[in-house]
């Protein structure tokens, strides 16, 4: 963890048109993020958490307002700049279920090597062994999604967000679907990967357990930063 | 519940409009079949009637009774009258006309004018229903109202024919030597008419020329009074009675208990000994012959289009199915009845079927209409109509499509309701091969008609001879063809992961995300796509094997009537004999005139045609060689007269300058060659059927010539087929001239472009010529395109080829829609994670390829090769009576740009929309989906 921010959100809001109006998902929210840094982005379902985390991971547009990564607005970026910000400096990990059925969990993991545009060799197959058993998976990487537990697809998707050494990791409530012992160890998973890779990881989640594991936390309520 | 379904219908009205269109196609399909066959055989009877009249210039319908009553003490004559006019009821058709034709015993006359021929006269008296309606009173006038003129004589009339010839005259009284009436007075008639037939062609006249000659006519009424009925044991009456059916009434479904009702008339009933087997038996039965044919042929090509567009609503619910298996399973946790979601997808289904039903009947009769105006695969011509009658077999068609959809729609529900979510969760995870693979049905298929293909190709001299038997083909034979067919298609199923497997590790290296992520797609998840693919080879296989199959026959067809014909237009005249008194012995042939055909203005080119089949070839001292003699204008003759290419081994015309150059030339066929062993330079002595005989040196042998069958198919006595050697002579026409004299000869006609056969029969008419043989080119042509074999084999393969194409363009756009819809999630990951938009269109055309175009190169191949094997033994089944050339496999090059430019569009079209749903996919909203 470093003091130097990464990401910088300025005044973000959203509204998405609603029938008879709108509806204001974002209210002028602010917050630096630092690099290296586990942040956890808090609040109830309907608070906002997953709208400004796809803002600030690129698959969505604010409304108003700015989100920086170091220098680059990324919300003034083109479409095909902000999939190659994607591909490249980001990694996402998502609540459900989110690998490709067709692909092993080792082939999952390639994959996002093979999206960087990394050269597929014996470099990256080490790699992609590394990320299993850093996950604790290094035994089953063979194994098709549909043969592994809740958890351990969870845990190949993090293995997969961070395989191609990302500057940012976007997780959506990847604990939503685990039990609290499994949510509790795949949140160390990320926060070691912060500590370990220095990679900054943003994660939402309404489970208030998982807190104390956070270097920072941005709490919202009804579109709202309440803790700033 | 209904609300519930309505909704759910509208929800997925995709689908069910999917559905909808497949019950539609089925049912309209289905009873097209049965509405087609109806009205084409009725044409067809129609047509052997008039074929009849034409030929024969014979009533096609008429039963006729004999009695020869000597001293009729029974009253036999009474109740035969009855029997004649009571059949119509019997046999169920009404009456044209019931004609009874009564003649007394031939009597000498006695003139009361004492003439001094008296002794000569011989007549009938003879009476004849309505006789008055059929003839105009030339001379004289007709009887008076009690046909007895004041002194009790007998008022007769008779006709020019007997008039003139017998010396009568107008007003004399005769008497019948040796004949009383009933009280014993002798039996008077005076002449009170002299008549002439008002129509030649009046089908009432059916006792030839006697009728006219020999009879003088009394009223008939008084006729029976005085001889029928209680005096008849006094008189020898030959009675006969004519029952003209109306055959317009007659109809196809008619046709066996008309035939079954006059056997047993003519064979069992009290009357067997009086009714003579009607004509109509014979044509009725080598009518029904064919009809079983047809039927049977028919069935056979309409069954794979049936099994198809069941398929079709079975691969379409099956994907309703899995779309809605989540919602299936969900309810079912919730404690849904299975019975309940039965009930909802049986309702859902019934409605679909009587929508179905209520666009697909009048369709069907629409289609119907469009198979009896197929003229060619995938042709149509709008002057073939057919009137469509609705039957019970059309509405036993329709239930039977109704309730074959309801069940299709149905019955993958009784499966599907079985599964609750946490089964659904398994059965995802499972990755299961088929049941056919298992069981390797491709292989078994493929092995069984292989052998059936063996056997067929083996024996096809004998398939020949089985249909020109009149034996119905074996069905195994059509079987073969499409069991092969699904056999291969299945087989590719088979070996299709191992292809791309082989090209996925071929390249391994080069494939960018893409091309990696649907290789690894297609690798894993592939088996869901083999019915689609299945369906796609199908459609493009059978397209192809029906195409060639319907091009080959007709063809082959058409190229054999054209070369059978000769000319264009070929007459022979009746060329009446002269009596020369000078030269008792020889009686020789008048020329008809033959400047006339020279300045017809319907034709561009005309030449003489000396032509014979009965001429021979003398062999040793008693055995002969029938051979077919044909004399030409070398000149004439080439310019009128086409040959296909290939058929002989040297150009057509260089055979017509070798005879033109050597004036003793002649041309032979080539078995002339192989079974007598003579050379080039040979002579030959032939004769005509009279005997006389002309000499001429081969200069070279033919294996065709126009008009000429080198062998003969013919059926013996007993049955069964033989195969005969047909042997030819082509020489001038000049040299027989010079040694036969004149012989009639006909006269090959080339028409003007603009003129066609009814300008030949007008020209016929105007200049009176009699014919004793016409044919023209078109006409045999256009019969050869009705024949409702060939245009219903047309018919229905070029529907079952449109709509087979129809569902395959839609199955192929509703499944991959599904598949898009299926793999949403999968897709929005794949974007979050930074897939660009051409990558995924990228994936998608890579999909497209190892799904569609795989499957179409496959289907092509499939299709060629099947044609390849099948086509020339089905053809046999078609055309073995007349088919004298050899058999050509017709592929239309335009029907393949059809089908492949159908198949193109449609698989674009797929692209097109795939690429349109997931461009307007929203990313967040996709991955949304996975948290439900």
């Amino acid at each position: 963890m470093s003091d130097q921010v990464l990401i910088r959100i300025e005044d973000v809001s959203r509204i998405f048109p609603v029938p008879g109006g709108e509806f204001a998902a974002l209210k002028k929210i602010n917050a630096t993020i630092n690099k290296g840094c586990f942040t956890i982005l808090k609040g109830r379902s309907g608070s906002g958490k997953t709208t400004l985390m796809n803002i600030v991971g690129g698959l969505d547009a604010p409304s108003s307002g700015k989100v920086f990564i170091e220098d680059c607005e990324i919300s003034s970026l083109s479409e095909k700049e902000r999939e190659n910000l994607r591909r490249k400096d980001f990694g996402f990990v998502f609540q459900s279920v989110s690998l490709i059925p067709s692909l092993n969990a080792y082939q999952n993991v390639e994959f996002s090597m093979r999206l960087a545009g990394k050269k597929i060799d014996a470099g990256t197959a080490k790699r992609v062994r590394d990320c299993l058993k850093m996950v604790g998976l290094g035994n089953r990487m063979t194994h098709m999604p549909a043969e592994l537990s809740g958890g351990e697809q969870q845990r190949v998707a993090i293995a997969r967000a961070i395989a191609h050494k990302p500057r940012v990791i976007f997780a959506d409530e990847p604990t939503a679907e685990l039990d609290s012992a499994m949510a509790a160890s795949v949140t160390e998973l990320f926060k070691t990967m912060a500590e370990k890779e220095g990679i900054t990881v943003l994660m939402t989640t309404h489970d208030v357990g998982l807190m104390d594991a956070a270097d920072s936390i941005i709490e919202l309520e009804s579109g709202e930063r309440i803790n700033a | 519940m209904f609300r519930i379904m309505l909704q759910k219908m509208w929800h997925k009205k995709w689908m069910t409009l999917s559905l909808l269109i497949g019950c539609i196609l089925l049912i309209s399909t289905a009873i097209s079949f049965p509405l087609y066959e109806k009205a084409a055989y009725d044409r067809m009877l129609q047509d052997e009637f008039n074929m009849i009249i034409t030929k024969e210039g014979k009533w096609p319908a008429l039963l006729e009774m004999t009695t020869y009553s000597q001293k009729d003490k029974t009253g036999m004559i009474g109740k035969v009258e009855d029997f004649a006019k009571s059949i119509y009821d019997e046999l169920g058709i009404s009456e044209k006309q019931t004609v009874f034709y009564y003649v007394l015993q031939r009597a000498t006359l006695l003139s009361d004018m004492n003439r001094e021929d008296a002794e000569d006269l011989s007549i009938s008296v003879a009476g004849l229903t309505d006789i008055e309606e059929h003839i105009q009173i030339v001379n004289g006038e007709g009887f008076s109202e009690t046909g007895l003129d004041e002194d009790g004589c007998i008022e007769v009339i008779v006709a020019e024919e007997c008039f003139v010839p017998q010396g009568l005259l107008l007003g004399e009284t005769l008497t019948l030597k040796g004949l009383e009436d009933g009280n014993g007075n002798p039996i008077r008639i005076k002449i009170k008419g002299v008549f002439r037939t008002r129509d030649n062609n009046d089908f009432f006249w059916l006792d030839g020329n006697l009728q006219l000659a020999g009879r003088a006519y009394m009223k008939m009424d008084l006729f029976r009074e005085m001889f029928t009925t209680e005096y008849a044991s006094k008189y020898t009456i030959n009675c006969k009675f004519y029952s003209y059916l109306d055959y317009k009434d007659i109809r196809y479904d008619m046709v066996k208990a008309l035939v079954d009702d006059t056997v047993y008339f003519c064979e069992e009933s009290p009357y067997r000994g009086v009714l003579d087997e009607p004509e109509y038996l014979e044509t009725m039965d080598s009518y029904l012959l064919k009809i079983n044919r047809i039927s049977a042929t028919l069935l056979i090509l309409q069954v794979p289009v049936l099994i198809m567009v069941c398929a079709f609503l079975l691969m379409i619910s099956g994907q309703m199915y899995e779309m809605e298996r989540n919602e299936i399973s969900v309810i079912k946790s919730r404690g849904s009845y299975r019975s309940q979601i039965f009930k909802l997808y049986l309702y859902q289904s019934m409605v679909i079927t009587a929508v179905a039903a209520v666009v697909g009947i009048p369709l069907g009769i629409g289609f119907s209409k469009v198979l009896g105006a197929t003229r060619n695969f995938l042709e149509f011509d709008s002057n073939l109509t057919l009137d469509i009658v609705f039957t019970e077999k059309a509405v036993i068609y329709a239930a039977g499509a109704m309730l074959l959809s309801l069940l299709s729609l149905t019955v993958p529900a009784i499966k599907h309701s079985k599964v609750s979510i946490v089964n659904l969760k398994q059965q995802k995870a499972l990755k299961k091969k088929g049941l056919w693979e298992k069981m390797f049905l491709d292989v078994i298929l493929i092995a069984v008609s292989g052998y059936g293909y063996y056997n067929f190709h083996k024996n096809m001299s004998g398939l020949s001879t089985t249909v020109l038997q009149g034996d119905s083909l074996d069905p195994l034979l059509y079987i073969s063809s499409s069991l092969f067919i699904l056999g291969l298609g299945l087989f590719f199923l088979r070996i299709h992961p191992y292809l791309v497997l082989l090209i996925y590790n071929v390249g391994k290296r080069f494939w960018k995300s893409a091309s990696y992520i649907s290789f690894r797609e297609n690798i894993r998840n592939g088996r869901k796509q083999q019915l689609i693919m299945l369906f796609l080879i199908m459609t493009i296989s059978l397209g192809i094997y029906h195409a060639t199959v319907a091009r080959t026959i007709l063809a082959n067809a058409v190229e054999n009537t054209q070369y059978l014909n000769g000319g264009e237009v070929v007459i022979k005249e009746f060329w009446p004999m002269s009596h020369d008194p000078s030269n008792q012995s020889e009686a020789s042939f008048i020329e008809p005139d033959y400047t006339r055909y020279m300045t017809m203005e319907i034709a561009d080119a005309c030449t003489k045609v000396y032509y014979t089949d009965s001429g021979y070839l003398p062999l040793g001292k008693s055995n002969r060689q029938a051979i077919t003699i044909i004399g030409i204008h070398t000149k004439e003759f080439g310019s009128m007269t086409q040959m296909p290419e290939g058929l002989n081994p040297k150009p057509y015309y260089e055979y017509l300058n070798e005879l033109a150059v050597k004036p003793g030339g002649i041309l032979v066929s080539a078995n002339f060659n192989r079974l007598h062993g003579y050379e080039i330079g040979d002579s030959i002595t032939y004769r005509n059927s009279a005997g006389q005989d002309a000499t001429g040196e081969i200069v070279d042998f033919v294996d065709y010539w126009p008009g000429y069958a080198p062998t003969v198919r013919a059926i013996n006595p007993d049955g069964t087929a033989f195969e005969q050697d047909n042997f030819l002579v082509v020489t001038h026409y000049d040299v027989l001239k010079q040694r036969w004299g004149t012989q009639p000869y006909e006269i090959w006609i080339d028409l003007k472009e603009e003129c066609d056969g009814s300008d030949v029969l007008n020209w016929i008419e105007e200049n009176n010529v009699r014919l004793v043989k016409y044919s023209n080119k078109d006409a045999n042509l256009q019969n050869t395109m009705e024949d409702p074999l060939l245009q219903g084999t047309n018919g229905v393969l070029t529907m079952g080829f449109i709509v087979t194409i129809l569902l395959c363009a839609i199955g192929y756009l509703i499944y991959w829609i599904m598949a898009i819809r299926e793999r949403e999630l999968m897709f929005g990951v794949l974007r979050a994670c930074g897939f660009h938009k051409g990558e995924l269109v990228h994936m998608l055309i890579n999909e497209q390829i190892f799904c569609g175009v795989f499957s179409v190169l496959a289907g092509i191949g499939i299709g060629k090769l099947s044609s390849g094997m099948f086509v020339p033994i089905l053809q046999q089944a078609y055309a073995s009576e007349n088919q004298v050339l050899p058999m050509k496999l017709i592929t239309d090059v335009v029907d393949m740009y059809r089908l492949y430019g159908v198949i193109s569009a449609t698989m674009l079209l797929a692209l097109m929309v795939l690429i349109g749903i997931l461009f307007k996919m929203n990313v967040t909203k996709a991955l949304k989906l996975g948290e439900e």
